[in-house]
């Protein structure tokens, strides 16, 4: 049955419609609609929130000089992904936009609907070579480079809280076992070992990509994902889920996790009122309770890396979490030229202060220049060491995959921690997740 | 009251219409049209688009590819779907369990004419003038297990773990929709005990009926009109019930709280599944549509026995 695209689209409203839901659809703070209609413009499509700031002065920026002038469209809060898809192949697809690489623009690299970035790069090394290379290869699809750095890195730290620690006479692990260590005594002392915001579900996969980065190392993943589900059924992996288990018997999250979440600040506030030792956590922790615990947050927390587990292949270093965000850039755009020349702001000298000004940490080479003018100038600095020295640097998992595992993924993690799920069940659960 | 209601005007209220009655006072068909364009409009065409692309495979790329019973048949193997049903019809059986009776007591009393009866009923249907979204949100803060109510009743929460437990979640989810739909129900039952003529109350006095058999005897039997109204609203407002569950439980912990109508929007907007969540849809509508016509049968709502006196 071929429908054509008139059709498809009446259809989609058709879903939305009888779904009894609303694709809200609100451009937010953008201007005007974007459009391939613009005969002269360029639309950059970004996820709406407080970064924006930076992305419309660069917009500025680049419409000095430019005869092509470029547009900033914004798509507030959660719907992004959402909206996105939804206009991607219609004619109001953004010129470029912003996404999280691996598996976000999997699909939209099937619908052959991205142009790969090697002759950009071609014609300007520094757009590839100005960036850490361990986060610039995180939005390559199918060994293709599709997306530029645009925001700032989030690698997942072990926050805890110093004065919690002191008082129970902990120091941050540097090993598994004194983590197991640490749990027993904060345990004993009363205090929930680790803040989980468990009903999120996504902060539960955190525990899951270090434990088994530092097991098995990195490649065990990278096979899954590559689609040789047998790597979910190593030896590393069953020792992966055996260590999870154990940490969780051992009440190291307290019993009711699944009811606190991130999200509405029930695990950060655990943490900042010392009725929790640790939480593994984005580096958006820091900002998080710069925001709503600022006292805490200059004197009390703290943070390390992910302890190290005996025996495991992963090395100290390894680094899970959100690497940056990307701009992509679309097949069809009428002006490659133009989107050559803003993505070459993108590792600019006025683009790195301006992102550190927000709080974000750019992922060029050059930050280390300008880290003195961060907000949190040692926090930076800490952070982009980390990142620079990591030999790997694993998006987080519900982002490589594609889009469709991210749902059952999060179901099985969540179980797994609960008990519903034992370890065979968690492994089957894992390989039925489709890898393409 | 009941003496100035005219034959036709009866006779115009019932819906299937007597045969014979010749359509005396009936409206034409004509009233109905705009009503009839938009439902087409909004609702059967969408109905049939959603029919067509469950047998197709569609991302939201692109064009839908046809892909046969592919979605059907992987809808029946899947042991989400199946128990999404099953949460579904308990959500909504416990949701009629709760709300029936306690808006039934609660209509019965606001319709007496106790002092500060408004004053208690305006408070009373606040919950009502809320968004859905903004109940749950505020549920969700106020069960917060550290920081909310829990943490200052553990002799009745515990651990307060309510979201992070399959029967603990169901519950909230069911408490959290009775808090805010039973006094919708209140206000309708409230304006049919008015309507129950004096008359028969009076009646029951002169045999010597106290109150409690008198609401037995006279005010349910002739509540049963409503009962059955307030249900079927129950019924569809329980098998369609979302954004509870999107802001209080995002269908977990795992799947323990996904009803088919959350699996539905995870299949198509999280999981980009177009041609499964058309699936989940029609079978919801199947599922809603069957449950209803057996609501209707057994109370009998399809003879629409009138409550006027003497008809």
């Amino acid at each position: 049955m071929k429908t054509p695209a008139r059709i498809s689209r009446a259809v989609a409203a058709g879903v939305a419609l009888a779904l009894g839901l609303t694709l809200s659809a609100c451009g937010g703070g953008s201007s005007d609609s974007a459009g391939g209609g613009d005969s002269d413009k360029i639309h950059v499509l970004v996820y709406g929130d407080a970064a924006n700031k930076v992305e419309k002065q660069l917009v500025a920026t680049f419409n000095k000089t430019s005869k092509v002038k470029a547009v900033l469209d914004t798509i507030p809060g959660a719907d992004y992904q959402q909206k996105l898809q939804t206009i991607i192949s219609t004619p109001q697809a953004p010129d470029i936009f912003f996404n999280w690489g691996g598996g976000s623009i999997k699909p939209f690299v099937d619908a052959d609907l991205l142009l790969p970035l090697d002759d950009f790069i071609k014609e300007d090394p520094a757009l590839k070579s100005s960036f850490l290379p361990s986060v610039f290869d995180s939005a390559s699809v199918n060994g293709k480079p599709y997306g530029v750095p645009m925001r700032g890195t989030q690698p997942v730290l072990l926050f805890n809280n110093k004065k919690v620690l002191a008082d129970a006479g902990v120091t941050p692990p540097k090993t598994w076992d004194d983590l197991i260590g640490a749990v027993k005594k904060l345990k004993a002392k009363g205090v929930t070992p680790i803040a989980l915001g468990g009903g999120d579900q996504w902060p539960t996969l955190m525990w899951f990509e270090y434990l088994y980065d530092r097991v098995a190392g990195p490649k065990v993943f990278e096979k899954a994902l590559g689609g040789d589900k047998s790597a979910w059924e190593s030896a590393g992996s069953k020792k992966a889920l055996g260590m999870i288990r154990e940490l969780v018997d051992a009440g190291a999250f307290g019993t009711n996790y699944d009811s606190v979440k991130f999200t509405d600040q029930g695990s950060p506030t655990l943490l900042a009122t010392g009725k929790a030792g640790f939480e593994l956590m984005g580096s958006w922790e820091y900002s998080t309770q710069q925001d709503s615990h600022p006292a805490f947050a200059k004197k009390d927390l703290g943070y390390s890396s992910f302890p190290t587990v005996a025996g495991g292949t992963g090395d100290a270093g390894n680094l899970v979490g959100n690497t940056n965000n990307f701009y992509s850039v679309m097949k069809k755009t009428k002006h490659p030229e133009a989107v050559a020349a803003f993505l070459k702001l993108q590792y600019s000298d006025e683009f790195v202060k301006a992102q550190l000004g927000i709080g974000n940490l750019p992922t060029t080479t050059n930050t280390e220049k300008f880290l003195g003018a961060s907000a949190s100038p040692a926090y930076s600095k800490y952070q982009f060491d980390l990142v620079k020295k990591a030999p790997s640097f694993q998006l987080s998992w519900d982002q490589a995959y594609p889009q469709s595992a991210s749902t059952p993924m999060h179901q099985a993690v969540q179980q797994f921690f609960n008990g519903g799920l034992d370890t065979d069940g968690f492994i089957k659960a894992m390989q039925a997740l489709p890898t393409a | 009251m009941t003496t100035t209601v005219s034959k036709a005007a009866v006779v115009a209220e019932r819906r299937p219409a007597k045969r014979g009655t010749g359509g005396v006072g009936r409206p034409g068909f004509a009233w109905a049209l705009p009503a009839t364009a938009f439902f087409v409009l909004f609702a059967v065409i969408p109905l049939v688009l959603v029919a067509v692309l469950s047998f197709t495979s569609w991302n939201g790329l692109g064009s839908p590819r046809f892909a046969g019973l592919d979605n059907w048949t992987k809808l029946f193997d899947d042991p989400v779907m199946l128990n999404s049903l099953w949460l579904s019809v308990l959500v909504t059986v416990l949701g009629v369990l709760v709300q029936t009776p306690l808006s039934i007591l609660l209509g019965v009393w606001a319709a007496g004419r106790q002092r500060n009866r408004a004053i208690l009923s305006a408070i009373y249907f606040v919950p009502l003038l809320l968004s859905a979204t903004a109940v749950s949100v505020l549920w969700r803060t106020l069960l917060d297990p550290n920081f909310g109510v829990p943490s200052q009743a553990k002799w009745l929460f515990g651990d307060g773990n309510l979201l992070g437990m399959q029967s603990g979640a169901i519950g909230v989810l069911v408490f959290v929709g009775a808090w805010q739909f039973t006094p919708f129900h209140t206000l309708i039952y409230q304006g049919a005990a008015r309507a129950i003529p004096q008359v028969l109350y009076q009646a029951a006095q002169i045999d010597g009926a106290g109150t409690v058999r008198q609401f037995f005897h006279i005010t349910l039997p002739q509540l049963r009109n409503t009962m059955i109204t307030s249900m079927i609203l129950m019924v569809v407002g329980g098998l369609t019930t979302f954004d509870t569950v999107l802001i209080l439980t995002q269908g977990g912990p795992g799947t323990d709280t996904t009803i088919s109508a959350y699996y539905m929007y995870q299949k198509a907007f999280k999981s980009f599944d177009f041609g499964a969540g058309s699936a989940i849809a029609l079978l919801l509508v199947v599922v809603a549509t069957v449950i209803s016509l057996v609501v209707v049968r057994v109370s009998g709502y399809d003879k629409m026995r009138s409550s006027v006196e003497g008809l």
